[in-house]
């Protein structure tokens, strides 16, 4: 989870180490450890330590780690033989390494030889038949082939063994939402709330998935997570405060011939589009008109 | 952390206070005979305030260098994204047709 305090440090020590500045190292570190898809950079930067010999003595023992760190970085960018030399000087320090073994396969991967790989995985996976990280780089595999329905069974298969595992669950509801199967995203979604409750970001999701169901009971549980959303962002995540807005004209105009005892639901839906008028003054003054006629619009047509 | 500082040092000087004030009674008690059972009750306050006082200069002096924020929804800790999934990654995305920095290079 990426914090406000996390993601300043990370903009900062990007445009220092990207205009010629020292802190490379601090970089490559916070990529690593917020699991970020930075590759060009890593790959810019790491290379740029891995081939100063004085920086690479200076890193101890953390070198290796930066050697896969670039070969990973390297096969998302399409340098295949960068990875292939990075690869090659693990081996030669770590012969009988599983980790490296991992790396190999991946290079398979990424190079398109899905077959060569899927024989590596298993080759590993004989020795090792609970590591989570190559049965997830099979649906990988699986999703990369294009075939997606069979990612989900493997990711099926896998979730009944590691039930726990939430990065799974949210490869899983997005790959859902991709395929238009609101329902079982909606699922998964809950499996996530439940096991992290405190993250804002799942709430979110949630909601999302629910508006786009749409049906009264699915609008109003929406809008509770868009609520819930903004509690725990304290107010400043944009997507809820609009999906707040949404929801509660589109239950108006659902609810439009029927007892109108809810008016509470009237008083979020204008906080909301105060904060909304607030914010957009403070950082995009020049859309404010567009924001004033939409929100009208939308307590109009309730 | 100056305000801290000051808050420290008044402890140390509350301390020191309470010291004499201690050594002046003891003064006294010699004078009436009596034997010295312990500092006068206001004497114990004012050390004990010194004590907090003292405490507080150091926790927020040395651990952990500032008191950071404990709510989720501060504009410090507000969970802004999500970690990439990284575990899934594939490697056949549009990213590939972009050209190739020729320079770079793993030097051995």
């Amino acid at each position: 989870m990426v914090t406000k305090t996390e993601e300043n440090q990370l903009n900062r020590l990007e445009s220092q180490v990207d205009n010629g500045g020292s802190g490379a190292w601090e970089y490559l570190c916070l990529v690593r450890k917020l699991k970020l898809r930075r590759s060009d950079k890593v790959l810019k930067h790491g290379l740029s330590i891995l081939n100063n010999p004085s920086k690479r003595s200076a890193l101890g023992p953390e070198e290796w780690t930066l050697y896969e760190q670039v070969a990973v970085a390297a096969m998302d960018c399409q340098s295949l033989d960068v990875a292939k030399d990075c690869i090659k000087v693990l081996q030669k320090k770590f012969p009988d390494s599983k980790r490296v073994g991992r790396l190999e396969a991946l290079l398979l991967e990424a190079k398109g030889s899905w077959e060569l790989a899927e024989k590596a995985y298993s080759s590993l996976l004989e020795d090792n038949p609970l590591d989570q990280t190559i049965h997830k780089r099979r649906v990988a595999m699986a999703k990369a082939q294009g075939n997606i329905p069979g990612a989900i069974e493997w990711l099926n298969k896998y979730l009944e063994i590691f039930m726990a595992d939430h990065d799974a669950w949210r490869e899983l509801g997005e790959i859902y939402v991709s395929l238009q199967m609101y329902k079982q995203a909606a699922f998964c979604y809950e499996e996530l709330i439940l096991s992290q409750p405190t993250v804002p970001l799942y709430h979110l999701a949630y909601a999302d998935v629910l508006y786009t169901l749409g049906g009264l009971e699915n609008l109003q549980t929406a809008k509770k997570y868009y609520t819930s959303t903004i509690d725990l962002t304290g107010g400043k995540n944009t997507r809820a405060l609009f999906g707040v807005c949404l929801c509660t004209s589109a239950i108006a105009q659902i609810t439009k011939g029927k007892s109108k005892e809810e008016k509470e639901g009237a008083q979020v839906q204008s906080l909301a589009a105060k904060v909304l008028e607030k914010d957009y003054k403070q950082r995009a003054p020049d859309k404010l008109p567009q924001l004033t006629t939409a929100l009208k619009s939308l307590t109009l047509s309730s | 952390m100056a305000l801290d500082f000051a808050i420290g040092v008044f402890g140390v000087l509350i301390l020191f206070h309470a010291a004499y004030s201690t050594i002046q009674y003891r003064g006294l008690l010699k004078i009436t005979e009596e034997e010295f059972s312990g500092p006068p009750f206001n004497v114990v306050i004012e050390l004990s305030l010194g004590l907090v006082l003292c405490m507080w200069a150091w926790a927020s002096l040395t651990v952990p260098g500032k008191f950071l924020s404990i709510h989720p929804d501060s504009e410090k800790n507000r969970i802004v994204s999500l970690p990439a999934n990284l575990d899934f990654m594939i490697f056949n995305h549009r990213g590939k047709v972009f050209p190739v920095e020729m320079d770079l290079k793993l030097k051995q």
